[in-house]
């Protein structure tokens, strides 16, 4: 070591750099995410990416929780798709505790689920206008989306967190009457849908979304990204037609994956507008399809005590992308062990490709393009640089180290 | 005794219509965008909030400079806003004001510019590159209209181009194809100066975090926006009463010291702010430093040369 500290290094210093540190807080940035950004004059040269920033230790609080306190946890993981997480965690314990649904809860859930979609979708087209400069536009489509807030409302008496799901079915029903009323909006939204997509070929957006964060084919490849991100790219990778959940299989063809060429900003936004189509056509279908039937089974908790030791993996395809849930029981109305992969994590690497060689004025434009989710993708992992070690902690460490602190 | 009457009332004058106007642009542009928008007068609850505050200078920046940059620049906008109207008012022709005001009214933005990159944050850094980028290309359009205007009435004298209006009855964008060439090129502008949607890079709130106002708060804060709404509205004046002085079309019911012909255009200037600054703003992405400065090079540089070269063959 004391080598090393003999040599004199010289340190070369090339002043036409510039380190713009973007984030943790940054207004192009809706969640804390560290980007330090290396610049000569307005061209990116380089790109170091730090997530971290909002760690909340859900894994960790999940293993000292029972099942369906769990269950409305992670459903806090996300405030956007809110509904996929329950999904990917109550079908896990479906398979563990070998429990049937019926047809009615399923088709309920994928409706609820692709409810969730467009609201996401739009939310993300919205922040797309609103960082290129658009502020009407981004007015537009939040104005849309309260539109499809207010269903859920209705529907589950809860805006954002609907809690629509639980183990066994789903909590509310649809009566009837609500169906056309589902209907009657669906029909206001694909008016204003077909609006934003004319807007988005307007000049100026096009000018600053065509050749922004290209992130070619191969690259999309090799980096596992997931959701739009990997289709507008070209990977034809939807979890819905993969690996069928809810009533999927069965709405197989009432809808089709979208795919884009481009690779960049536009063909990103361009596969999140089509799918809001896609997914009008899916509501539709499912409204006419809703089979009749009892929507939960019995006593959930009754339903939590029958669930034995196993493990299970579920995939879903949330608004972003493939979302990942492992949960081991304990077997005693607990877990063992909780794991989540949500999109975002594969979609942030392919930030650093996309961003490298642009622009500054592009930084925000391209990761809004991956729509990222950062409190989601901030996992219990902790590594301390100084002692160079990775250790796993629980609530009672956390909580521990918040009182030395 | 009159001139010392008519100063002291412009200064205040000036102050309270920018606001006002700024008001009102922001009120417009929330209608726009279906929103209920601010009240009016939310400029004026800014500026006195802002005036309540702390002041706070970074410890990077170079704090005489910091802090006496915007009041330089609410100063020379306010003075540049100031020529205009009470020379206006009073009737008065001074020889080569026109110079004097183009120079105040640029005096702002470098300033600004100045306060943000002596704050020692990059942001500011960015954005005076941006501004500086900027400034070269529309100052240059913008100057070679004026060029234009007095190559055409050989009179480098504000008062003289508005009275060369009433004399001919008609406004001067219409009155010669030189002239159009120039009100079009200078209504091009408008936008890049006042920084607002497609032209608003330098202080992108997205990409660079408002540039050269990222570490200003409080009154110095207070005064940069001041100088900024009143530099707005001191060009928007200038662009109406040099182009479209309106009252000159009714030359036979206001002569041009009259009141009436005063407000009618501070509403043309309204009026002109609002399809200028708030529609540009509401129906425009942002662009970029490149294509904004390609597209300033292309148009407006290109109309602003055949207006002088019309200017010269007398057209």
């Amino acid at each position: 070591m004391t080598e090393k500290f003999d040599e004199v290094k010289e340190v070369k210093v090339d002043y036409t750099r510039l380190r713009v540190p973007l984030g943790p807080v940054h207004p192009a940035l809706k969640e804390p995410i560290s980007l330090t950004v290396t610049v000569r004059r307005e061209e990116i040269l380089d790109v170091v990416i730090r997530l971290g920033h909002v760690h909340r230790g859900i894994e960790a609080l999940a293993e000292t929780r029972n099942l369906i306190q769990t269950l409305y946890l992670v459903e806090r993981i996300c405030g956007i798709c809110s509904h996929s997480h329950t999904t990917g965690f109550v079908q896990a314990l479906e398979e563990i505790g070998e429990i049937e649904l019926s047809d009615r809860s399923l088709h309920l859930r994928s409706l609820i689920f692709e409810l969730e979609r467009m609201q996401s979708h739009l939310f993300l087209i919205g922040i797309m206008a609103y960082e290129i400069g658009f502020d009407t536009l981004f007015m537009f489509t939040w104005y849309e989306r309260e539109k499809i807030l207010d269903l859920f409302e209705e529907i589950t008496g809860n805006r954002i967190h609907h809690s629509m799901n639980t183990l066994g079915g789903v909590r509310w029903d649809l009566s009837p009457s609500f169906v056309e009323k589902v209907n009657c909006s669906l029909n206001k939204i694909e008016k204003s849908a077909k609006y934003i997509q004319e807007v988005f070929q307007d000049k100026t957006v096009e000018k600053r979304l065509c050749g922004v964060g290209v992130l070619d084919y191969d690259e999309a490849r090799e980096l596992c990204v997931v959701g739009p991100t990997a289709r507008g790219s070209g990977v034809k990778v939807d979890i819905r037609k993969a690996y069928p959940y809810a009533a999927y299989s069965e709405l197989k063809d009432d809808f089709s994956v979208v795919l884009r060429n481009t690779a960049d900003a536009q063909a990103r936004t361009q596969v999140r507008i089509l799918e809001l189509f896609e997914s009008i056509n899916l509501i539709r279908a499912i409204l006419e399809k809703l089979p009749d039937g009892p929507i939960y089974k019995e006593s959930v908790i009754k339903l939590m005590k029958k669930i034995p030791e196993g493990e299970a993996t579920s995939l879903v395809e949330a608004p972003r992308g493939e979302l990942l849930y492992f949960v081991r029981t304990n077997g005693k109305e607990g877990l063992w062990r909780l794991n989540v992969r949500t999109p975002t994590i594969p979609n942030v690497l392919g930030l650093k490709p996309m961003l490298i060689g642009s622009e500054i004025a592009d930084i925000p434009v391209t990761v809004a393009s991956i729509d990222p989710c950062m409190a989601c993708a901030n996992r219990i992992t902790v590594v301390d640089q100084d002692k160079r070690e990775t250790i796993v902690t629980d609530l009672k460490n956390l909580r521990n180290r918040g009182k030395k602190q | 005794m009159n001139t010392v009457i008519i100063l002291l009332i412009t200064f205040p004058l000036v102050f309270l219509l920018s606001l006002l106007f700024e008001g009102i642009d922001r009120k417009v542009h929330a209608r726009m965008q279906k929103r209920i928008g601010p009240p009016i007068i939310q400029p004026f609850y800014d500026f006195v909030k802002l005036f309540n505050k702390e002041r706070i200078i970074p410890m990077t920046a170079s704090s005489r400079i910091f802090t006496t940059v915007p009041i330089i620049a609410a100063a020379a906008s306010i003075l540049g806003a100031s020529i205009p109207v009470a020379s206006l008012i009073a009737g008065s022709n001074v020889g080569g004001d026109l110079i004097i005001i183009l120079y105040l009214l640029t005096i702002s933005p470098i300033m600004v510019m100045i306060g943000g990159s002596s704050s020692g944050n990059p942001y500011g850094a960015v954005g005076f590159s941006r501004k500086m980028t900027m400034l070269i290309a529309y100052e240059v359009p913008m100057l070679i209209c004026i060029l234009s205007v007095s190559v055409n009435y050989t009179s480098l004298a504000y008062y003289d181009i508005v009275l060369t209006q009433v004399k001919i009855g008609s406004l001067l964008a219409l009155a010669r194809p030189s002239m159009a060439a120039a009100a079009a090129a200078f209504v091009l502008c408008m936008p890049a100066y006042t920084e607002t949607v497609p032209f608003d890079m330098s202080e992108a709130k997205t990409e660079i975090v408002h540039g050269s106002l990222v570490e200003y708060g409080g009154p110095y804060l207070g005064l940069v926006k001041l100088a900024k709404s009143a530099s707005n509205f001191a060009l928007s004046f200038l662009a109406v009463s040099l182009f479209f002085y309106t009252p000159a079309l009714l030359e036979r019911y206001f002569s041009p010291e009259l009141g009436g012909a005063m407000l009618l255009c501070l509403v043309t200037t309204l009026i002109f702010m609002v399809f200028t600054m708030t529609v540009p703003r509401t129906i425009f992405a942002r662009l970029k430093i490149g294509q904004a400065f390609k597209f300033y090079w292309l148009v407006p540089l290109t109309l602003s040369i055949i207006s002088v070269a019309l200017s010269i063959l007398g057209l």
